[in-house]
């Protein structure tokens, strides 16, 4: 009798567990935290099923750009990897992909091709009211930073900077924007359907 | 009665170093607990020779730099940025020497998660399977961080108790954990996301500690690891473990027919219960009534006076073997029936 309590028990809380749609209840993304994933991580709803939390990626990560949140992002992304590119930007060496044990982080060469077909972490805007080369005053240090120069970005006259599709976001212009705020940001590619 | 009468041989005194496992036992788990606090600081180690001049390190930094350098010289060699890259991680899912090893727990949560195999992660969980399918529950007493913490604070509960500050404690079913495993991955299905990462003492103990080292702060993790330590003080001697962690209904799942068993040599026992009262997972070796939950941590072989209890290799239990033979229970039993066949 007792067995079969405890049984009947578990049953049923497993069933209020899956009949209860969490979508509506708890805020999974806030709106004006902006961060980017690891480079490769795929749309945020499957990023979130795939990782496991195990912490390896900012372990192995040389610059110390992947750090972990806390409940700010919503109890859906706690201890999950996140890039502040102003903070500290992606340097795209690829070796979170390599220790990543569960795929979240997929395996991708430390070639330009691969990079720019696979990552996809968002895509670099330049606000040309605050960028100093539009202003007049030749800067260009944006376009030093890029590690895809002539192809992710190009400059112009003055060094006036304009991204190209090959974008893949990793951040370092905006890292090395000379402007506060800063005149070229990286808005983050992730297609969610969670509600934000 | 009559096999108990019998002048059986005395079963001869189990390998001398059985008793001693539990000393072993407790400095394997001090040896993980030191690689994970010392895997933050070869990565921040990593970061200084991959980032920065030497001469531009906080004196702090200098010092983690600096011991971090003598101590990973031997697997280091010239390339400390990338050969130090072969161990990294934690007990939920680690790298060792190349090896990528997880926990069978991130792999059936990860799974109901997103309802797909992606074979590469299953297979890191093939090694710790194997080994649980073997030997039990093995990880709970011999691997987990956790278990270092929560013997810690058993051992300060038992002297509180002693002083009298702190009641006994209250038994529960040791079926709930099984209840919290079913729930856990009905969870993980419906929020589509691995809902056990939140609530695995060793996973959070890995991660404050990494946390604590690198981000010099710790997270949320924390503060339920502080409440589950409450938990065991106050409410229920090892309460998380026995009675409400998901990992350990899983090894004891896979463990059930584990072939290395501990054995009661019922010629040797005296009955003295010592092994029933410190077992940290409520069982009853002086019944044999281990059960799928034994997780060979020998607490009972190092307590046991007249050394009755041994290893074994079979894949089950021994039913009850009654009274042990050097017991009042059996000498009163075979005075008996000796004088019984006297009268016969």
């Amino acid at each position: 009798m007792q067995r079969r309590r405890t049984f009947l028990q578990t049953l049923a809380l497993l069933l209020v567990s899956l009949g209860v749609d969490p979508a509506g209840a708890v805020p999974t993304a806030t709106r004006n935290l902006r961060y980017l994933r690891p480079p490769g991580a795929g749309p945020e709803e499957r990023f979130l099923t795939q990782c496991i939390r195990c912490g390896q990626c900012g372990q192995v990560c040389p610059n110390q750009a992947i750090r972990y949140f806390g409940l700010e992002n919503g109890p859906y992304s706690l201890d999950t990897p996140f890039i502040i590119p102003r903070e500290q930007a992606c340097i795209l060496c690829m070796k979170c992909g390599e220790i990543c044990p569960s795929g979240a982080i997929p395996r991708i060469a430390r070639e330009a091709e691969a990079i720019i077909a696979q990552v996809h972490m968002g895509q670099a805007v330049v606000d040309q009211q605050l960028c100093l080369s539009y202003q007049g005053k030749t800067c260009g240090v944006c376009y030093r930073a890029c590690p895809l120069p002539d192809v992710a970005l190009k400059v112009g006259l003055l060094e006036q900077p304009t991204v190209l599709e090959a974008c893949v976001g990793c951040g370092l212009c905006e890292r090395s924007c000379l402007q506060m705020p800063q005149a070229i940001r990286i808005f983050p590619h992730r297609q969610t359907s969670l509600p934000v | 009665m009559e096999q108990h009468v019998q002048k059986q041989p005395d079963s001869p005194v189990p390998f001398f170093l059985w008793r001693h496992l539990n000393t072993v036992r407790r400095l394997v788990l001090l040896l993980v607990f030191c690689l994970l606090i010392l895997l933050p600081y070869i990565s921040l180690y990593q970061n200084f020779v991959a980032g920065h001049a030497y001469d531009l390190l906080t004196p702090h930094e200098r010092r983690i730099y600096d011991v971090m350098e003598w101590l990973t010289a031997p697997i280091a060699r010239s390339d400390p940025a990338n050969n130090l890259n072969m161990i990294k991680g934690n007990t939920w899912s680690g790298t060792l020497f190349g090896l990528k090893l997880s926990d069978p727990l991130a792999v059936v949560g990860q799974v109901a998660a997103q309802f797909k195999l992606y074979w590469p992660f299953l297979l890191t969980a093939l090694l710790p399977v194997g080994l649980t399918l073997l030997l039990g529950r093995f990880y709970c007493g011999w691997i987990c961080p956790a278990t270092l913490l929560y013997e810690i604070n058993d051992a300060v509960r038992h002297r509180l108790v002693r002083l009298g500050i702190l009641a006994q404690g209250r038994r529960m079913d040791l079926r709930l954990k099984y209840g919290v495993l079913a729930v856990g991955v009905g969870l993980s299905t419906a929020l589509g996301t691995v809902v056990f990462s939140a609530i695995y003492p060793p996973l959070i103990v890995g991660r404050e500690i990494q946390y604590w080292v690198t981000a010099n702060g710790v997270g949320a993790g924390t503060t339920f690891f502080l409440l589950t330590l409450l938990f065991d003080l106050l409410v229920a001697r090892r309460g998380f473990c026995r009675y409400l962690c998901p990992g350990g209904a899983l090894y004891a799942l896979l463990g059930r027919y584990r072939l290395v068993r501990i054995q009661r040599l019922v010629n040797r026992c005296n009955d003295c219960t010592l092994c029933d009262k410190v077992c940290p997972f409520a069982l009853r070796p002086m019944r044999d009534a281990f059960g799928q939950e034994c997780n060979n941590c020998t607490a009972c072989m190092a307590v046991c006076p007249p050394r009755a209890l041994t290893f074994r290799l079979r894949i089950q239990d021994q039913p009850d073997q009654g009274p042990g033979h050097q017991g009042p229970a059996h000498r009163r039993a075979a005075v008996r029936v000796t004088a019984k066949g006297e009268v016969a």
